[in-house]
């Protein structure tokens, strides 16, 4: 008994000791700062802030010496989150090039670790896509690894709030690109699985009279909100998270903010994980043939898969 | 008049909240009543609020827009 309560006040006091520090240090920045901001707190201090929707651009690649961007524009730039992008792609890629040489016949430890991730979302990816869904594993791991990554890099202090680096999903041109990169691969997966004669014909097809080319062109219409969907699923959530994030940590002091930042971790690879299972399920569903023998086909390979895809979607179910 | 529409643009996540809650539900009954199926419920169910929640996304992101433009 007497053990437990000392443990408990002992943590209780470290706890209180943090919270102190962490006062001690907002009020050493706000004194070293000259309470710059302070006169119009909290509304003005958080629009100062605030990170805009158009990214600051660092190094103008067109003809004007200083462009303000606009919300819609076009004009060639390099932009923060371009810098963190390339950023984004060196963390992910060197480090599975690093760990994935030599690769043996009975694998040592960093090995055996690769082939546990990457068989476990593999396992995630067929125990969705069904049996069907091999080929398309890579996108599926390649947009799942640049996305939860490049989220969790707009958490790291500094990143958004210095103008050269910023999360390359809470700028819209990214995640835009992204569903327009995943657009294009799902509708060739679908021709080159059915010919173009044949994918159309899901559309425009006369087999079931008017109506049913009416059902086909809205059927079509329908096709092209996707990508849109996608691309603000993921800018809305991550764009969104930074800026209730920026207004927390302005308003309250100490601990509060870490709630919300450690939602914006689980969002973040959440969206990441929510962007590639779309990818792959419109990629099997642009190559299913026509609609009668389509219906069956996803709740079968999904209970196929049961077992082995329940630890790793123990993690996700939460949500 | 900015700050009016803002506001009625984020009554839109009344919407997904209320689906992903239905959801949320037939899926705890589905496993209760089947709990070998548990795997496949959840993945169903995983795409289902996501499809959701996007659209409750794209209310918020219209009511920041209407801030910003």
């Amino acid at each position: 008994m007497t053990v437990a309560v000392a443990r408990k006040s002992s943590t209780r006091r470290t706890l209180l000791l943090a919270a102190l520090g962490v006062l001690i240090i907002d009020v050493f920045a706000g004194v070293i700062s000259g309470g710059a901001g302070l006169e119009g707190f909290p509304g003005g201090v958080i629009k100062l802030a605030l990170e805009p929707i158009v990214p600051h651009s660092v190094i103008n690649l067109g003809s004007e010496e200083h462009h303000a961007a606009t919300l819609f524009d076009f004009y060639p730039s390099i932009t923060g989150s371009i810098i963190m992008s390339w950023i984004v792609m060196v963390v992910v890629i060197v480090p599975l090039i690093l760990l994935t040489r030599n690769l043996k016949e009975i694998p040592g430890k960093i090995q055996n670790a690769m082939e546990f991730a990457i068989e476990g979302l593999s396992g995630f990816a067929m125990g969705i896509g069904g049996p069907g869904a091999k080929p398309f594993i890579t996108f599926f791991l390649a947009c799942f690894l640049f996305i939860a990554v490049s989220n969790w890099s707009g958490l790291i202090p500094g990143v958004g709030r210095i103008h050269a680096f910023r999360a390359p999903t809470s700028d819209v041109n990214v995640t835009v690109g992204l569903a327009l990169v995943a657009f294009v691969y799902f509708h060739y997966q679908g021709i080159r699985a059915l010919g173009i004669g044949g994918y159309l014909g899901k559309f425009f097809s006369l087999k079931n009279g008017g109506i049913g080319l009416f059902v086909g062109v809205l059927e079509f219409f329908l096709e092209l909100v996707k990508p849109v969907t996608l691309a603000m699923r993921l800018f809305g959530n991550i764009y969104g998270g930074e800026l209730a994030l920026t207004v927390m940590t302005t308003i309250t002091l100490a601990f509060i903010p870490m709630a919300l930042y450690g939602l914006e971790l689980f969002v973040g690879l959440m969206q990441g994980i929510i962007f590639s299972v779309l990818v792959l399920v419109f990629t099997m569903l642009a190559m299913e043939g026509h609609h009668e023998e389509g219906h069956d086909e996803h709740h079968e390979p999904a209970a196929a898969g049961g077992s082995s895809t329940a630890g790793a979607e123990s993690q996700v179910a939460a949500h | 008049m900015d700050k009016l529409q803002a506001g009625i643009a984020a009554l839109g996540v009344i919407g997904p909240a209320l689906g992903v809650g239905i959801a949320t539900a037939a899926a705890a009954s589905a496993i209760g009543r089947n709990p070998e199926a548990a795997g496949a419920i959840r993945g169903v169910f995983i795409i289902g609020a996501a499809f959701a929640e996007g659209l409750g996304v794209l209310a918020i992101v219209l009511g920041i827009l209407s801030l910003v433009l």
